[in-house]
């Protein structure tokens, strides 16, 4: 069976993966930005969180450099640590399931791209890691998260497009 | 290939025995060290080397995972910083307890400062269940609890350093060789650290980029394996370099992916640690612990007491009430996995006998029997006095 998009982009002359691979992380990552600063209260989190549906949300500090990330399941497992089986009392879920502020409960050193990677890594990472978003990063700071469904429409237009 | 079945046996009761103590309400490691006990009286007579072996990659990825998923450089300088006082107050009485029983007993100097070195991690993790039921871990003790644990293992892990190479030396070293000995520990935490700070991160951010399959998980084992060979190296135990390593790529992002992190502890907890709890079990002599009665139970009572007294004070004197310091002294007196790792070494490195091995694995088993106990007691009884005074 012939790859679609590969038989259109003999006609335009160039393979997918090559469009694919000049797109960058850039021009599709998100940019307008909802972010947990690292002092932030539990109670202000759980604002973004009701406020916002995201699932994760960036963790930054002063200098808007990313410092961890909070996600749906890290809030659901501080509410329901009544409910955690015993074999999950660590010691460190202990101390996160007491934090006050999102630093200390974020996940902290979250793995992140920079912002002139290609869409093609982003989405090699994705797939090869189980993640379904990553955090773009250019010096230090924050610029921007990436999605799988941004990354699913984007290489979906580029398709269509060839 | 008899070795087989008997890896499938161990295997197949650690985790039936374990699953049994759980639904009880016991920690499953309790099943664990009781399979190894009965597979050991009923059917696994003699010792094989896989087995040995085995149980000693438990023993490496069970502290590796401990400073690799649990440690967090940050939290321990926190610790550090909040609970040096209380924490070393209870290691000190424990520490003392275990040495004074030991030369009591007319073990060797060696013998018994090995004791004291056991008697001195806490397993916070047995009790933090307690706590969370009875609404405490948010509380002063309770947060005093955690913070004092991290320091505790660091601790016990550091006298392990010490105790293990003292060992190669025939008689009591001398201040030369003790600082020889600190010297070795030293070297190895900063060539550690100068591999932390220069090697790892890029080595792993090459490293997510290859092809291969399982590139990830296979450096981190790597780093668990590189690591406790270099401890070796410099004359530590291979245990001590794995929690170092652990330690060093506990802040690596990718690293610290979460399906690697996922599928590491698949491998120490879906077969090394079982094995080396339920070896630690085979180990045990039922019939030392029946000749060695009283000796078994001063161990017991002495482990304890040391941890409770040496909380108690340490509680007073950071201004605790006597309420939350005896909440506190309760609360440290948990062992289980560091302190198993700690005797299987001793026993390993010919420190210590059967009796002194034995006797530390009936401690451990009633630590962890009785200190949810207690706690929760020392709990009511200061929650019946603040509703009498109220």
């Amino acid at each position: 069976m012939t790859d679609a998009g590969n038989e259109d982009c003999i006609q335009c002359g160039r393979s997918f993966s090559e469009s694919c691979n000049e797109k960058l992380i850039e021009q599709v990552m998100i940019k307008d930005l909802v972010t947990i600063h690292e002092d932030d209260t539990l109670d202000k989190v759980l604002e973004i969180f009701s406020k916002h549906h995201f699932h994760t949300y960036p963790v930054v500090n002063d200098n808007y450099e990313l410092v961890g990330i909070i996600d749906q399941d890290v809030m659901l497992r501080i509410l329901l640590v009544q409910r955690t089986p015993r074999l999950e009392h660590t010691h460190l879920a202990a101390v996160v399931s007491q934090g006050e502020t999102a630093k200390n409960i974020m996940v902290p050193h979250p793995v992140s791209m920079s912002s002139d990677e290609s869409l093609c890594e982003a989405a090699d990472m994705m797939l090869k890691h189980k993640m379904d978003r990553v955090c773009v990063v250019d010096d230090g700071k924050l610029v921007g998260i990436m999605c799988k469904p941004d990354i699913l429409n984007e290489i979906y237009e580029l398709r269509g497009s060839e | 290939m008899e070795v087989l079945f008997y890896i499938l046996l161990i295997l197949l009761l650690a985790k039936v025995f374990g699953e049994l103590f759980e639904r009880v309400g016991f920690p499953s490691i309790l099943g664990e060290l009781l399979s190894g006990v009965v597979l050991g009286t009923f059917l696994i007579h003699q010792e094989s080397e896989i087995i040995t072996f085995l149980a000693e990659m438990g023993a490496i990825f069970l502290l590796f995972t401990a400073g690799y998923k649990e440690v967090h450089l940050r939290d321990l300088r926190e610790s550090s910083k909040k609970a040096s006082i209380a924490s070393i107050s209870q290691i000190l009485v424990a520490f003392s307890a275990g040495f004074l029983l030991g030369m009591y007993f007319q073990f060797s100097s060696l013998e018994s400062i090995f004791m004291g070195v056991a008697f001195s991690p806490t397993s916070i993790g047995v009790v933090v269940r307690t706590l969370i039921d009875m609404d405490y871990l948010s509380s002063k003790p309770g947060s005093m609890m955690l913070s004092s644990s991290i320091l505790d293992d660091i601790i016990g892990i550091f006298l392990l350093s010490i105790v293990v190479t003292m060992a190669t030396y025939d008689q009591f070293p001398s201040a030369v060789q003790i600082l020889f000995i600190l010297s070795k520990i030293v070297a190895f935490v900063a060539i550690m650290l100068i591999f932390r700070v220069k090697f790892f991160p890029t080595l792993f951010a090459y490293v997510h980029k290859m092809h291969v399959k399982e590139s990830i998980f296979a450096f981190v084992i790597m780093v668990a394996l590189f690591s406790a060979y270099l401890a070796e190296v410099f004359g530590l135990h291979a245990v001590i370099g794995a929690f170092i390593g652990g330690v060093m790529i506990s802040d690596i992002s990718h690293a610290k992916i979460e399906h690697v992190q996922s599928k590491v502890t698949g491998v120490a907890y879906g077969l090394f640690v079982p094995i080396f709890f339920a070896f630690i079990g085979l180990s045990v002599n039922i019939a030392t612990l029946q000749t060695v009665g009283l000796f078994s139970v001063a161990v017991v009572l002495l482990a304890l007491a040391g941890k409770l007294i040496g909380g108690f004070a340490g509680g007073r004197l950071i201004g605790f009430d006597n309420y939350d310091s005896l909440i506190f002294g309760v609360g440290v007196m948990p062992r289980a996995g560091v302190e198993l790792v700690l005797i299987s070494i001793g026993k390993e490195l010919g420190i210590i006998g059967d009796e002194i091995f034995s006797a530390i694995v009936l401690m451990v088993a009633v630590s962890i029997f009785i200190s949810p106990v207690l706690l929760k007691m020392a709990i009511q009884s200061k929650e019946r006095t603040k509703s009498i005074n109220t």
